[in-house]
């Protein structure tokens, strides 16, 4: 395991939490749940998106974790059984540096990505994060919630983040 | 300089003030005096009613309605998706002869011989205007409303390097020139909708509002950089056409699904090659409204399709229209208004312009692609006819 956080812990702050875990993802839910201003003002989000890290399981195959979205709630969140994407409107897949780089990025801009690592900037050619979609209607969802797709992983600043194979 | 050559006995007089408003009020009188009978009818039976303090209470009678059934709100409020629930509600007609303002559910048989024709609302078909995720994407909509002036970090905002900044600029004059058509084609039909078919008029009105602010904030922007900077030829021609289309299903054909798909696409550009958080942000909102307007768009087309008597007729018709339109669009997206400003954003500078052409490939490519696959998903094939190559053209 790579012990490298993501915030400078002090006695008030929470446990560290690995990422990519199904943990982590609840501990973003849990933000976004207890910050229902700032999401009802976004407006409501209902969508099922995926989160896979092509390298992030423990034998550096795939791993992939679905979070539903309802109204201006995280209701749900689970570990997909080999990445499969049956069930999300959408998967953003990448490997485990891309998405730490990202992670990393929001935490040092305190909840603010710099221009290079919102999710839009870095999916939107295809690479390093990938948008998968079997149905153009699920895949626009990205679109039509992006923004608070965006405020949901920029919440990452207030979780000390380890990275390590799940 | 010399004297004019004219005398104040020259000047003519000033023409008669408004004379189409003259015009105009003439023939209101001529046509409301015509149904004279009609509307004092309703007025002398209420006077003489009113006179001898009599009440008529006869809208408490709820024969032929199902009234007492309450509407009750979901998790989200009370949506349109539950007051649909209610047979009060009124069911939507395939073909409704509604053509007044008599809302859907409510008792309005009995009054049926008495009340004007509204001749504007041509559109009696509902498979000219339906769309499956129509109700959704109002709620949707109103819920995810955003203002240009307060939710946009204005005060971020700082001045870019010549050439970006005058590329940033040049794109969002584009866009200013563009948004307001996404508001106009539906403003078009908007008035042409009976009541009957309110949800697919309650979301046009979203669509509408989100054109508003979309042009609001690309103008701001524009004007904080610096200025708005040209306007575009091409551009004019594909905004025309739109508007121009002859049936409300082909206008939102090239409106939302093509027109806004690609401008979709340009949004997602944006804020990826944005050079400012405040450019990021615009983008970011932006893109979430156009894209509810591209999947009304698909599935409507859908519907049509999936509805019309005569399906292969019907999709022929689309295709001798999309020959027209995609070609048309083509003309606005070779525009070097956009191409160039673009890729000057895309490659980091004016000296960088090959790279970001080169770059502008890649994402044409994409752009097309996408497009496809929302005909495919309406059931319409543009995969031989296509007239955008996927390739572009440089």
């Amino acid at each position: 395991m790579e012990n490298i956080e993501t915030n400078t812990r002090t006695q008030d702050t929470p446990a560290p939490v690995s990422f990519p875990s199904t943990a982590w993802f609840q501990a973003l839910a849990d933000l976004m749940n207890t910050d229902r201003d700032t999401h009802e003002h976004l407006g409501f989000i209902d969508c099922v998106a995926q989160f896979t890290v092509l390298d992030g399981g423990p034998d550096g195959g795939r791993v992939a974790y679905q979070v539903t979205f309802e109204e201006i709630a995280a209701t749900d969140v689970r570990e997909v059984t080999d990445g499969d994407s049956a069930g999300a409107s959408f998967a953003l897949e990448a490997g485990l540096a891309t998405w730490r780089e990202m992670i990393e990025n929001i935490a040092a801009g305190d909840g603010r990505p710099d221009l290079e690592h919102t999710l839009n900037a870095m999916s939107h050619i295809g690479t390093p994060i990938a948008l998968v979609a079997d149905d153009p209607l699920e895949r626009d969802c990205y679109f039509r919630f992006n923004q608070s797709l965006q405020t949901f992983v920029n919440a990452s600043c207030q979780i000390v983040t380890v990275f390590e194979r799940a | 300089m010399g004297q004019p050559n004219y005398t104040p006995n020259d000047i003519k007089p000033l023409p008669v003030a408004l004379p189409l408003n003259e015009e105009g009020l003439a023939f209101y009188e001529k046509k409301y005096n015509r149904d004279y009978n009609q509307w004092t009818e309703i007025l002398q039976k209420n006077v003489e009613r009113m006179t001898k303090g009599d009440l008529s209470l006869h809208w408490m009678n709820t024969e032929g309605s199902s009234w007492g059934k309450r509407a009750k709100p979901s998790s989200r409020g009370l949506t349109y998706t539950d007051v649909n629930k209610l047979a009060t509600s009124g069911k939507m007609e395939a073909e409704t002869r509604w053509m007044n303002f008599a809302p859907r559910g409510s008792i309005r048989e009995p009054y049926f011989d008495v009340m004007p024709v509204i001749e504007d609302y041509t559109v009696a078909s509902r498979d000219e205007l339906w769309a499956d995720n129509v109700v959704t994407l109002y709620e949707e909509a109103v819920a995810r409303q955003w203002s240009a002036t307060r939710d946009i970090p204005w005060g971020e905002l700082e001045p870019l390097p010549e050439d970006l900044e005058k590329a940033s600029c040049q794109l969002f004059t584009f866009l200013t020139e563009v948004e307001f058509v996404a508001g106009d084609f539906p403003a078009k039909w908007l008035y042409r909708i009976p009541q009957d078919f309110l949800e697919v008029k309650s979301f046009l009105a979203t669509q509408l509002m989100d054109e508003a602010r979309h042009q609001e904030v690309f103008r701001k922007r524009a004007l904080a950089g610096g200025g708005l900077l040209h306007a575009s030829p091409g551009f004019e021609w594909a905004l025309k056409a739109i508007l121009d289309a002859p049936t409300h299903t082909m206008g939102t054909f090239l409106l939302n699904l093509l027109g806004e798909g690609l401008v979709l696409s340009i949004f997602r550009s944006g804020e990826m090659i944005a050079k400012t958080h405040v450019d990021k942000e615009i983008f970011r909102r932006t893109l979430q409204d156009e894209a509810r307007h591209v999947s009304y768009g698909v599935l409507e087309l859908k519907n049509y399709l999936d509805t019309h008597p005569d399906r292969e007729k019907a999709v022929e018709e689309m295709h001798r229209f999309a020959d027209v339109g995609e070609q048309i669009i083509l003309t606005a997206f070779t525009e070097s208004t956009v191409i160039e400003p673009v890729s000057i954003l895309l490659g980091g500078g004016l000296d960088k312009i090959e790279q970001g052409l080169e770059g502008m490939l890649k994402v044409w490519a994409m752009f097309i692609e996408e497009y496809l696959q929302r005909c495919d998903r309406a059931g319409f094939n543009r995969r031989e006819r296509c007239k955008i190559p996927i390739h572009a053209p440089w």
